[in-house]
């Protein structure tokens, strides 16, 4: 036996049971297991001397308040805890519980493919209710109310050829500048349009505040617009024409014809 | 306990009764408090209503309290470390509850010192001499409660033993001189 495997029985025969016989042999032809036996031994048995110190009475008394407290909480919930007993307290079922309700969800779930077209509706109804504000509010008198008419537009996932329509139509007529320069920004969105392109270009001939000719010279030098040069040209040749315009639209003529 | 886990929780009321003055001197033993004790052994009867459910009946009892005993001595150390261990003095007022006949002054300087000497030994050997030598558990359960097999709680306990013998050689002689 080696020393190691005697110190696992010196351990044994601490906890009461009986030496092995081992033990004993090994003990016999070696010194320092048994030196150790010996002390050890008696200190296991010191330790056992040790007073066993008494909890205060005040322990029992907290314990059987908390005790009387949590009992009479749960009777006054008692409806909860029988729910809650229905629900395993085992992590497995717990788990297993949750994957079945995800899969009959999505069983369920992919079973009605009608909910996407009806979601599909909503928001074209949405759309189009948005459209109709939209409009309306660009119909109104006050210039405030045709602004937030524009700045709805603004917010429209997409613009309707009808929305746009009445954008044009707010560029061209319009009494108030500020609505006009909103429409003009609102319509950089379908600058890609042609029609939108030339009909603004058109527009142009007809602006008399500078600052809606020098919004519009801008949007059709964005759009790189070569089909207005013919416009911008004869707007600088116009003898009434604001000079900050003239030395735009003089800019605009240059850069677009670089363009070509 | 089964029925503490089926929802009785009446049936705290005879655990403790059972049980509480051994949680107690188990804390008492580890922090060397009397009021650290208590409040331990209080919170672990609190802790054995919270996580009735992870009560198996198939495993010992004793064995599932003290794994819930020993997480709250770990909370409680990572709370607040525990301040000095308690010193003979302590030793003497816990003694002096129950005066014996046979009692000497010799014999009660030689377990103060014994005491000292297991204050001294680390938290993880006091533990294990703690559980064996006072709480009288089997190697086999203080395996499950720590978390180790039987032979390795074996040379464990062996080498705490050891240890404390040594202290406590140290400490005679350093009174003796």
């Amino acid at each position: 036996m080696m020393c190691g495997q005697a110190k696992e029985l010196m351990a044994m025969a601490w906890a009461g049971n009986e030496p092995d016989p081992e033990l004993r042999t090994h003990l016999s032809v070696c010194s320092e297991c048994a030196a150790d036996m010996a002390q050890l031994s008696l200190l296991w048995d010191r330790l056992g001397d040790i007073p066993a110190p008494e909890p205060s009475p005040a322990l029992t008394a907290r314990w059987e308040s908390s005790l009387e407290s949590i009992v009479s909480a749960r009777r006054g919930t008692s409806w909860r805890f029988s729910l809650a007993a229905l629900w395993p307290q085992r992590p497995v079922w717990q788990v297993s519980i949750a994957l079945a309700c995800l899969i009959i969800g999505i069983i369920v779930g992919s079973s009605y493919p009608r909910g996407k077209n009806e979601i599909a509706q909503l928001r074209e109804e949405v759309a189009g209710t948005k459209q109709m504000v939209a409009l309306s509010l660009l119909q109104q008198q006050s210039a405030t109310e045709r602004l937030r008419g524009v700045d709805y537009t603004v917010k429209m996932p997409a613009i309707e050829p009808d929305v746009v329509a009445a954008l044009l139509q707010a560029v061209k007529a319009d009494p108030n500048v500020n609505v006009r320069l909103a429409a003009i920004d609102a319509l950089t969105r379908v600058s890609g349009d042609a029609g939108v392109r030339r009909s603004l270009a058109g527009s142009l001939g007809m602006q008399d505040s500078p600052m809606v000719q020098a919004a519009l010279i801008d949007y059709v030098l964005d759009a790189r617009d070569k089909d207005a040069l013919g416009v911008l040209k004869d707007l600088t040749a116009r003898p009434d024409l604001n000079p900050l315009v003239r030395q735009r639209a003089d800019r605009a003529v240059q850069r677009l014809t670089e363009y070509k | 306990m089964t029925a503490v886990a089926r929802g009785n929780l009446s049936a705290m009321s005879d655990i403790y009764n059972h049980c509480h003055r051994a949680l107690f001197r188990f804390f008492f033993r580890l922090a060397g408090r009397q009021t650290v004790a208590e409040d331990l052994t209080h919170e672990v009867f609190l802790r054995m209503i919270r996580y009735r459910h992870t009560y198996q009946a198939g495993d010992g009892f004793e064995s599932w309290m003290y794994r819930i005993a020993r997480n709250a001595f770990a909370d409680q150390l990572k709370k607040h470390r525990l301040e000095s261990p308690a010193d003979e003095g302590q030793l003497e007022v816990v003694a002096s509850g129950r005066p014996s006949a046979f009692d000497d002054l010799s014999k009660q300087q030689d377990l103060a010192t014994l005491y000292r000497a297991l204050r001294e030994l680390p938290e993880e050997k006091r533990e294990l001499i703690v559980l064996s030598r006072f709480q009288g558990l089997s190697y086999e359960q203080i395996g499950q409660i720590v978390g180790c097999e039987t032979g390795t709680v074996k040379v464990r306990v062996f080498r705490a033993m050891k240890e404390i013998g040594k202290i406590f050689g140290d400490l005679r002689k350093e009174k003796a001189s």
